[in-house]
């Protein structure tokens, strides 16, 4: 309990710490000021420069970090994240392919096709009749389907005319410039609708974690109650990529950082520590990424990939020493 | 002998279409003449010798450089899907590359060049190091996410790189794009020197590396050195991998691709499948390249682009075939 209330603690902090710092620093009586009177410097911070950006971080983080969460416990193996799994990568590359051949579906509509068709693709290929598919399959299947839906969206790259082309490359590292509350309504409604339907699924998950056929034997039909799960889960990343690009890491850090802080055990506490790390994480990646060089504005994915990368390092010699690599 | 002679065969073939493909189509008439009787104000001549020629010699000499460093690390790592590129090499190359063309602007090409070996040495001892490779015990997931884990790492360095000072966008265009079009203003005959010399290396300790490849004990039990052997295929894998970051770019997936197609074709032996995946390597890097310039003709798409596409669905077709067991 005492865990819960640290991460929520550092998830305020960092959110107004986010609203305080920026290219001019603004202090906490003029941001106090504009939310009390709706005017000033305070009020044009929260309105449009700073506040619409927090609350899309906020709400990405969330969903990326909740649907980490999940395939992680799906999959009984904490490297089973979207981003390693190729979903974010299927994401993006719909998004492109929108902007390429000018398909005037909303960027949502089109990143969560893009996630479930390459989820479905993986899904058919890492499929073994018979036995369970081993998680590591999936995960190596998942990462080769991801490498080639980059490679695609490379190669819609070079069709696309030089602006449209750095725009899009901008977008692919994962960047939340210039959001307004468009973004943060888009994230924050699909978030909610979607994190209903995560937690309705939190029982069968909870039989589904403990492998397929304890599963069966708890009264789980396991295959359906995969799909539907995963499906879940596909479109929380979704819906995140959709408003700050293909974030890497975020899902995959989320889960385990959750569940360290507060120490929780059954999936319904796990996939809530999860959505708040992943929100903590995107929102302070942010800020660093944005702060740490003065008169310069890194995106967002360049923090969360410096931040990301020993992590995953740092995961895999544990996993070794555990044996379970 | 008649592997060879296929091979060969398939060589000139993509040779003939490199000279003959692009914005201005050629025909290798022209190509005889521009070598018997060079004329220096026909354009047609000019365009083959100073284009369409280094260009080829770029693509067979990284290509083939690429299929030994590939076949090395899959013998090595006992990993079928070990590639320079999915494993990080490629990116630590090129991201030295970028640090020394930003250090010592452009005026020395060959200089910068060398920067890319330090980097391809370090990214290869560390994600054999953290991807447990010098236990000799890599499996495959776990060094293939060491080496994503390496990409993403140099990845988001180059972005920022390239954020904060705007030159180095122009230097990473130059360097690193993967691709063969620039390849007339690199230091290609110093490179291929390097490549051979990392290719002679690879063909002389091969017996070593298979001895390795049983096991680290049954290879001390035939009196290997592990330690050296494995030192030995590193700095192979670095001087080939190196020379072909320099002259192409970083190129993925190539280096897994061509010892796979090598080792249908010729059976188990490491010399052998040495030569026939350099040779593959030579022949899909110069394909990929003219494919590149046809699909998008007069405009072209990078060969390294081209490769990519292909092996992202060879890698899922590799990992489908791992057995559970041979996984971890």
């Amino acid at each position: 309990m005492r865990g819960a209330a640290v991460l929520a603690g550092l998830l305020a902090l960092a959110s107004v710490a986010a609203l305080l710092r920026g290219q001019i620093d603004a202090s906490p009586a003029i941001l106090w000021q504009g939310l009390v009177t709706g005017e000033g410097p305070g009020a044009l911070i929260l309105d449009t420069i700073r506040g619409p950006r927090v609350a899309t971080a906020l709400g990405a983080g969330a969903v990326l970090g909740l649907s980490g969460t999940i395939f992680q416990t799906l999959f009984r193996n904490p490297l089973a994240a979207p981003d390693l799994l190729g979903f974010n990568a299927g994401a993006g590359l719909a998004i492109i392919a929108g902007i390429a051949f000018g398909i005037a579906l909303p960027a949502p509509v089109l990143a969560a096709l893009g996630g479930l068709v390459v989820a479905a693709i993986v899904g058919a290929l890492a499929w073994r009749r018979g036995s369970g598919t081993p998680a590591l399959t999936i995960i190596l299947v998942g990462l080769g389907t991801g490498f080639t839906a980059t490679a695609l969206a490379t190669f819609l790259m070079t069709l696309l005319p030089g602006t449209a082309a750095a725009e899009a490359q901008r977008w692919l590292t994962g960047s939340l410039a210039a959001r307004n509350w468009g973004h943060a309504a888009q994230v924050w409604g699909a978030g909610i609708a979607l994190t209903l339907l995560a937690f309705s699924q939190a029982r069968p998950l909870k039989a589904m974690e403990l492998g397929g056929e304890l599963a069966t034997g708890l009264g789980v039909r396991a295959e359906p109650a995969r799909w539907r799960i995963s499906g879940v889960a596909v479109l929380l990343a979704a819906a995140g990529v959709a408003v700050a690009g293909p974030v890497p890491f975020v899902a995959l850090m989320a889960g385990p950082f959750g569940a360290r802080m507060t120490g929780a055990r059954s999936p319904a506490a796990r996939m809530a520590a999860g959505a708040a790390a992943g929100a903590l994480i995107v929102v302070l990646s942010d800020l660093l990424a944005r702060s740490a060089l003065p008169g310069l504005q890194l995106p967002v994915g360049v923090a969360t990939g410096l931040l990301g990368a020993p992590y995953l390092l740092w995961r895999l010699s544990r996993e070794m020493y555990k044996g379970e690599l | 002998m008649r592997v060879t002679l296929l091979l060969a065969l398939l060589l000139g073939l993509a040779a003939a279409l490199s000279l003959t493909t692009g914005p201005r189509a050629l025909d290798l008439a022209d190509f005889v003449t521009a070598l018997t009787a060079y004329d220096p104000y026909d354009p047609a001549h000019v365009t083959l010798m100073a284009i369409r020629l280094p260009r080829l010699v770029a693509g067979l000499i990284a290509g083939a450089a690429l299929g030994v460093a590939g076949t090395v690390m899959q013998t090595l790592t006992r990993n079928p899907l070990a590639d320079p590129g999915i494993l990080g090499i490629n990116a630590g190359a090129a991201f030295a590359l970028l640090l020394g063309a930003t250090a010592l602007g452009r005026s020395d090409q060959a200089a910068i060049a060398l920067f890319a070996f330090p980097g391809a040495a370090l990214a290869s001892v560390a994600v054999f190091a953290l991807g447990g490779g010098m236990r000799g015990d890599a499996g495959p997931v776990r060094l293939t996410l060491a080496g994503a884990a390496l990409n993403a790492l140099l990845l988001s360095l180059v972005t920022g790189m390239v954020l904060v000072r705007q030159e180095s966008l122009d230097i990473l265009r130059f360097w690193v794009a993967g691709s063969l079009t620039e390849a007339v203003y690199r230091p290609v005959a110093e490179m291929a020197f390097l490549a051979l010399a990392g290719a002679v290396l690879a063909l002389l300790i091969a017996p070593l590396i298979e001895a390795l490849s049983m096991g680290a004990d049954v290879a001390r039990g035939l009196g290997t050195r592990p330690a050296r052997v494995q030192a030995g295929g590193l700095l192979a894998v670095t001087l080939t991998t190196g020379a072909a970051v320099v002259i192409a770019g970083p190129i993925a997936f190539l280096g897994l691709m061509a010892p796979h197609l090598a080792r249908n074709v010729s059976g188990a032996a490491l010399r052998a499948q040495l030569g026939v995946s350099a040779a593959l390597g030579a022949l899909i890097l110069t394909l990929a390249d003219v494919a590149g310039r046809i699909i998008l003709a007069p405009g072209e798409v990078r060969a390294g682009i081209m490769v990519a596409l292909l092996g992202g669905p060879v890698f899922v077709w590799i990992a489908r075939r791992l057995r559970p067991g041979a996984m971890a």
